[in-house]
């Protein structure tokens, strides 16, 4: 398998102790990436949204029971499941920055990268993308809206990415060494309560760079060996240990 | 290459501020324009309610533009045909029908001058029969004034190293809520919630304690009587008898039995209270509203004795201003209640033949429905000045649609739940994209030409005065730079009546508790959940056009329930159909169920999804001090 290793590795840390899922991050993604809204929603395996807050449950019974929420955009995994099964190349790791990409014009929709995806970060357009009569005049024009019979995700706002880089470029800065904050994508930027940070794994200088080496920190599903780019933070034991297989005899990750 | 999807539209990116008039937190918006059109909203970097931040709801703003349930333009409702008419015209209509007439007015503007002009025009009619849609700020107004307290109550968050939480769902639904998430997130010690479910709030803050629905209160005074105990005191004039009350009724026996928290857990928070430097008890109803002076009284009396009134991070009292001569001051129009005044309406104690609703959607939203509908059917003449076609809005001769906040200017004085000051005020960002008019102009026409002096022309010198009486520059102000203050009013001597701490000690009536739960991304009482927001809406709050309500697995037991039951929740009368979800977030005997679904107006991404639990939800009065109350309602649960 084909593996490169970056310079610039663009990640999320997700702390989860400050997430009280208000769904801010959804809907300023929708907005952003020019997702069409639904009639029904109700339907999770027809409803489109590149980040989702899933709820956690400790599986106690009340009053020992607690609550957690976990958003989940795309990993932008360091060794991705979908861009290797993909037949068309509509889904690559190639660029500097370690954002998996998605070309919807190449796409045929067989939907390999779903079923290869183990979290379930891609979502098929069933529909066409509708607006309200009117609505289409508030799309974003940095993002192309996709047709019916593609796959899409996350993309950590690529558009978002390639803008910076420009203004960087315009100001004679280098691209390759964006400060902290000069790009970060739309739910990072929305959450009221700052629980997800943005920035380059592999720059000292930002903080995700220290915040995805704590003790804390783990990522989903990580001894899949996906090498996944979002990391999560909880200092609760439970929160950790669902994230990923442990045997009963495992201790957990951070413990 | 797919020319049957919408084509992007180019042109020159900007930035524009506004401040987001969803619901009564005030948060400072920064809008992103593409050419003349706005695309997208987000948080006001510079704007010290939302830092950068902001809700679901407020997010999908822009899309609110051109949500297929606005109003298009002025109609005249000929027995449920809606017919077009013209601005001229409805104001001739209006001039008509209001002059000589007893006139009265709701509205769901809490922190807006557009309010206080209605307030305003009323007074020239002769009528003070104006009111705020119910919230829990109105009843800590009514509370505070009863104690002979001055200015706007609020808590100072940002400051608090101890931060309780009782029933208030301040992390999700209730407050300037982006506010005080930003506070959380920057927070320097503790926060602990008391309430019901497992809400979003009790999910992040450092420890949650379940407690029954509607005894925040009881609570308060079961910690309370921990501080007497400490031999901590407040400056009541009434302290001796308020202490001797306490010590003797809110024994920790009597408190665990009506909020199931137990002696130790209220020993320990009292303790961590006093340990604390700057701690800070915040009360309110679990979803917002329908709490009594009791629960307010109560949180007022824990946070003087923790010594914490007008003190840094503490409970802290705010100026009050008004540029309208004629318009009473916000903290007096919130002592007259709006579901005593319908209630008197729908009995026939009170005449009334004109109504003018602004902002507000009170035939969905106001518990016991069908006494609302009936003062509704008792009023001859109503006018809903709503941008959207909600229920009220069918209900009503006239509706004549304010602009989106986005197509008007608007502004918002001192949301309630902050702890200072706060003026922000905003101009359109783009021209109305249907044929709306701002209510606040059309109110200043119609006065001038009834031949009434408001003092004002336009709206927009409405907010000018308001910013110069201030001391705050207009046009930072519409830039969106919001004008602070760190003003805290000194009290008199303060008292808190006896009789009104009695009501935490009232027997319970039959049924499983009911713990109604608003969430940012269910809509609200004014805006009905967004087309935006209709995929964030999870399994187990509407499945197909089912509500869903959950219980823990021993309350299901005890009720014979399992998952996915068809049952009814009956109360007040009315009924509500849902669909059992079995989930150990909820406490107990306690039912939760999430309002915002059950409409039958708007557009087809609400209408007919689930039922409304706001019928379900019972009045009932309060000792004292006469307020209706709905926060305890109980319901029974039966098959269907």
């Amino acid at each position: 398998m084909e593996h490169i290793e970056f310079k610039v590795k663009w990640g999320m840390v997700i702390n989860i102790d400050k997430c009280t899922g208000c769904g801010a991050c959804m809907v300023a993604c929708q907005a952003e990436n020019n997702i069409a809204p639904m009639v029904d929603g109700s339907d999770k395996t027809m409803t489109l949204n590149w980040i989702v807050v899933y709820e956690l449950s400790n599986g106690k019974p009340f009053p020992e029971h607690e609550v957690a929420y976990l958003p989940r955009p795309c990993m932008q995994c360091g060794k991705p499941s979908c861009s290797t099964v993909c037949p068309v190349v509509a889904t690559k790791k190639d660029e500097e920055g370690g954002i998996v990409s998605q070309i919807y014009p190449r796409c045929i929709g067989c939907r390999y990268c779903m079923a290869a995806c183990p979290y379930h970060a891609r979502y098929f357009n069933w529909y066409d993308p509708k607006w309200p009569k009117g609505m289409e005049k508030t799309l974003n024009i940095s993002a192309s809206p996709r047709p019916r019979g593609v796959v899409e995700k996350c993309t950590f706002c690529h558009h978002r990415f390639m803008e910076a880089k420009e203004k960087a470029r315009y100001e004679g800065k280098d691209p390759m060494k964006l400060p902290e904050d000069a790009y970060i994508p739309a739910c990072a930027e929305i959450c009221p309560t700052g629980a997800i940070t943005f920035g380059d794994l592999n720059n000292p200088e930002h903080k995700v760079a220290k915040l995805a080496k704590s003790k804390y920190a783990f990522r989903l599903l990580e001894r899949l060996g996906t090498e996944p780019q979002v990391y999560y933070y909880s200092e609760r034991e439970w929160v950790r240990r669902l994230a990923d297989n442990y045997l009963p005899n495992e201790k957990t990750k951070g413990e | 290459n797919w020319p049957w999807i919408p084509k992007l539209k180019y042109g020159e990116r900007s930035q524009v501020a506004s401040v987001c008039k969803l619901c009564g937190a005030g948060c400072g918006l920064s809008i992103h324009k593409v050419g003349k059109r706005p695309v997208t909203a987000q948080g006001n970097v510079e704007h010290p309610l939302s830092q950068g931040g902001v809700c679901p709801l407020g997010s999908c703003a822009v899309r609110l533009l051109y949500r297929p349930a606005r109003v298009k333009g002025p109609v005249k409702n000929n027995g449920g045909k809606l017919e077009p008419i013209s601005w001229d015209e409805a104001r001739r209509l209006l001039d008509e029908k209001l002059r000589g007439g007893k006139v009265a007015c709701i509205s769901g503007d809490e922190n807006g001058s557009a309010s206080e002009l209605l307030a305003g025009f009323l007074a020239l009619l002769g009528s003070d029969d104006f009111y705020f849609m119910p919230s829990d700020g109105q009843v800590s107004s009514i509370a505070w004034k009863m104690m002979g307290g001055k200015g706007q109550l609020g808590f100072d968050i940002e400051n608090s190293d101890y931060v309780l939480v009782l029933g208030a769902d301040i992390l999700s639904s209730c407050g300037p809520v982006v506010r005080n998430q930003k506070a959380f997130a920057s927070k320097k010690g503790k926060y602990v919630y008391a309430g019901p479910v497992q809400t979003g709030t009790a999910a992040a803050v450092d420890k949650w304690i379940p407690t029954y629905p509607g005894q925040e209160g009881t609570l308060a005074l079961g910690i309370a009587y921990y501080l007497l105990k400490m031999g901590k005191a407040a400056s009541l004039s009434s302290f001796a008898r308020v202490r001797d009350f306490i010590l003797s009724k809110y024994t920790p026996v009597a408190v665990e039995a009506k909020t199931g928290v137990r002696a130790s857990e209220l020993k320990k928070l009292a303790q961590e209270l006093v340990r604390a430097k700057a701690p800070c008890v915040v009360i309110g109803s679990d979803f917002g509203q329908g709490s009594g002076s009791f629960e307010w009284a109560a949180c007022i009396l824990v946070n003087f004795l923790l010594g914490n009134f007008n003190q840094k991070g503490g409970l802290v009292a705010l100026p009050e201003n008004k540029v309208i001569k004629s318009a009473p001051l916000r903290s007096e129009l919130n002592q007259k209640v709006l579901p005593e005044f319908l209630a008197n309406v729908a009995g026939g104690s009170k005449k009334v033949d004109a109504l003018l609703v602004y902002e507000a959607n009170p035939v969905y939203a106001l518990p016991q429905a069908s006494q609302v509908a009936e003062a509704f059917d008792k009023i001859p003449f109503k006018v809903s000045f709503s941008t959207f076609l909600d229920e009220t809005a069918l209900k009503c001769d006239l509706i004549l649609p304010n602009p989106h906040f986005l197509e008007r200017h608007d502004d918002a004085y001192t949301p309630f739940g902050v702890g200072k000051e706060i003026y922000s005020a905003s101009a359109p960002v783009i021209k109305p994209v249907v044929n709306a008019k701002p209510t606040a102009d059309f109110i200043l026409e119609l006065a001038k030409a009834m031949g009434f002096d408001l003092g004002f022309e336009t709206f927009e010198e409405v907010l000018q005065a308001k910013a110069e009486s201030l001391g705050a520059d207009y046009d930072s102000l519409i830039e969106g730079s919001a004008y602070t203050s760190n003003k805290w009013i000194d009290q008199d001597s303060l008292s808190l009546p006896v009789k009104v701490l009695e009501n935490g000690l009232m027997p319970e009536g039959e049924g499983v508790f009911l713990a109604p739960v608003a969430r940012n991304y269910l809509g609200n009482i004014k805006q009905a959940l967004t087309p935006s927001e209709v995929i964030l809406v999870k399994e187990y709050e509407l499945n197909g056009k089912d509500l869903y309500v959950q219980v823990n697995s021993a309350t299901a037991r005890k009720l014979g329930l399992k998952q996915n039951d068809r049952v009814k929740l009956q109360g007040s009368g009315r009924e509500c159909v849902a669909r059992v979800n079995i989930t150990e977030t909820v406490m107990d005997d306690v039912i939760a169920a999430p309002l915002g679904f059950g409409h039958e107006a708007w557009d087809e991404y609400v209408r007919g999804k689930g039922d409304n639990v706001f019928k379900v939800l019972t009045i009932a009065e309060e000792k004292g001090s006469g307020l209706k109350v709905w926060n305890r309602s109980q319901v029974k649960v039966v098959r269907a």
